[in-house]
């Protein structure tokens, strides 16, 4: 990799990981710079959730390091790591459900000090009209809304999303990916996707990852539509 | 309804309402003051089960904490019963604070034991370690110790009565506060989704640390009064067959609910008054009663209450809309 390195704001290296006895990664090293929107993509069961787990806290390491905005973070734990502005936003679309849209952001505030709702609710001017519904009854698309409203508040620098649109019926996937455009003015943004046509159009770079390593890496646009996915996918 | 309004207005009903009921069956008094000081006890236990998820076979150590501190103040030290009760809470707040690190960091059913091996410890400490100062069995007696405060002189039942109506109106409002605050959400989603709200940034350990201290504060504060009423403690007060008997108030009154925890003491301390004159097992009763309750409505009697009032209040608001919507 010869890429400009400068203003790295995450960075991965040769990072091992096992469940109990199962390893996992082999070996993984990625860079996230700021302002970038990377992509992550690969088949399931490749490794790409472990690896973001992992970035977050939440799985300890076997071998290699996670340097965050110059830090080494993966000592920390979860809480910490959010706390300095790193969010992981899980595959499983999981919000509060007894609690209300309203007390979700509450939570969210709460968390990270951040008390200035209007700044992160324009991406989704709808959630406004929702405020007292109990997040349990928000459809799928409204619940991952809420889910990057939640992670966007305490202004992080780095947002990392899990499969965000999967599920999501093409209307709403083009609203997230018009919303992921505008977040990433300001947010830098590491997303796992599965859609590629979405991937090819909002993504700087895209890595590709296979049995647990980092199979590819790409910036060319067409690159991203086409070649890498046809080979490794 | 204003959130505010509604935190004061909903415990202020009620201690009307326990207020006025005290002059309807005026030889009830002493088993309404009963009832608020249980509903203490309970409220505490709902913060860790009810709210946090936290099933502890504990609770009455908790409540003897409070007792013992401030029955032994009386006996020995002091004779204000209203610096008694700040003892009390005191010594829970110390406590839960102390333990709280060992016991909340333990899985659910270790938590549940640890709690129950602490309570049995409690009892034989304050029945056979203590028993210079607790006197063992025959109990601590200091109700002629008890000095007469200014304004209000706790001494006289029907001025403890106003005394526990009191207290038992700050807690509830407290409490409500707790139950809309950022806090209350945080101990409800702390139940249901640990992993996420660390994503989010919580320090889910400190919550539920809080959460253990309030309980047991509020455990203490009970047993406190409890003391006050009797002007007695004896050692049975923390035997762990109270454990079970807390968290099945907790349960028939509605559990991580404000009111629930009134209603389960009152449901539970209601039947073991009645069932108790014919039957001598009347807990197999009350359990009988719980399970009816429960299943019949998952939230308990608070739950139940709740529910039925709203598909009233569903009725109107429907009539009502039908005519709005024509309008429109
Ligand atoms: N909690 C777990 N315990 C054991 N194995 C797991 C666990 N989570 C994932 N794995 C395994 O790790 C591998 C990578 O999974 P994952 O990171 O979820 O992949 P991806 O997100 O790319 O689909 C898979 O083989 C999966 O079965
Ligand atoms: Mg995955």
């Amino acid at each position: 990799m010869n890429a400009d390195r400068t203003n790295t704001l995450l960075n991965v290296s040769d990072l091992e990981v096992s469940y109990q006895k199962l390893k996992v990664l082999f070996g993984v090293s990625v860079y996230v710079k700021k302002g970038e929107n990377v992509v992550l993509v690969g088949r399931n069961g490749a490794g790409k959730t472990t690896l973001f787990r992992t970035i977050a806290g939440f799985i300890k390491k076997g071998k290699g390091n996670i340097v965050y905005k110059g830090k080494e973070i993966d000592r920390l734990e979860a809480y910490e790591v959010a706390q300095r502005g790193l969010k992981y936003i899980p595959q499983d679309k999981q919000v509060f459900s007894d609690l209300t849209v309203r007390e979700n952001l509450e939570l969210g505030s709460y968390a990270t000090k951040d008390h200035e709702w209007d700044t992160v609710l324009v991406h989704f001017p709808k959630l406004k009209t929702l405020l007292d519904r109990k997040a349990g009854n928000l459809s799928g698309g409204e619940r991952q809304m809420l889910l990057i409203t939640m992670a966007l508040l305490g202004r992080p620098e780095l947002v990392l999303m899990d499969e965000p649109t999967e599920g999501l019926a093409p209307q709403l996937v083009k609203e997230l990916k018009d919303a992921f455009k505008e977040i990433n003015r300001h947010t830098t943004l590491f997303i796992i996707e599965q859609n590629l046509p979405l991937t090819a159009e909002v993504a700087d770079r895209v890595y590709s990852m296979k049995e647990g390593k980092i199979v590819a890496e790409t910036t060319a646009r067409d690159d991203i539509k086409e070649m890498v996915f046809e080979k490794y996918l | 309804m204003n959130k505010k309004v509604k935190t004061v207005l909903g415990p202020f009903i009620l201690v009307v309402l326990l207020s006025i009921s005290r002059y309807l069956f005026s030889s009830k008094m002493t088993f309404i003051t009963e009832i608020a000081i249980y509903s203490l006890f309970v409220m505490g236990n709902n913060i860790l089960y009810g709210y946090l998820g936290m099933v502890s076979f504990g609770q009455p150590f908790y409540l003897s904490i409070g007792a013992w501190t401030s029955a032994i103040f009386l006996a020995y030290i002091g004779h204000n019963p209203i610096l008694a009760m700040l003892l009390g809470i005191a010594g829970g707040v110390i406590t839960g604070f102390v333990l709280g690190p060992f016991f909340i960091r333990l899985r659910g059913d270790y938590f549940a034991l640890i709690n129950a091996a602490l309570c049995a410890i409690g009892v034989f400490v304050f029945q056979k370690l203590l028993i210079g100062i607790t006197r063992g069995e025959d109990g601590l007696w200091f109700r002629t110790q008890m000095s007469r405060v200014r304004l209000l002189d706790i001494r006289l039942p029907n001025n403890f009565f106003f005394f526990v109506m009191i207290i038992f109106f700050i807690v509830l409002v407290l409490y409500s506060h707790m139950n809309n605050s950022v806090l209350g959400s945080s101990f409800k989603a702390l139940k249901v989704n640990e992993r996420k709200m660390r994503f989010l940034g919580f320090d889910t350990f400190r919550i539920r640390w809080i959460g253990f201290i309030l309980a047991s504060a509020l455990s203490s504060l009970s047993g406190s009064l409890y003391a006050l009423n009797l002007g007695f403690v004896n050692p049975s007060l923390g035997e762990t067959h109270r454990a079970a008997e807390v968290l099945v108030a907790t349960l028939l009154g509605g559990s991580g609910t404000v009111y629930g925890p009134f209603f389960g003491a009152l449901g539970f301390l209601g039947i073991k008054d009645l069932v108790s004159r014919w039957v001598t097992r009347w807990e197999l009763v009350v359990g009988v009663i719980t399970l009816i309750v429960m299943f019949r409505f998952s939230k308990g009697i608070w739950g139940g209450i709740r529910k039925v009032s709203l598909k009233i209040y569903d009725r109107d608001e429907r009539s009502a809309g039908r005519c709005g919507r024509q309008r429109s």
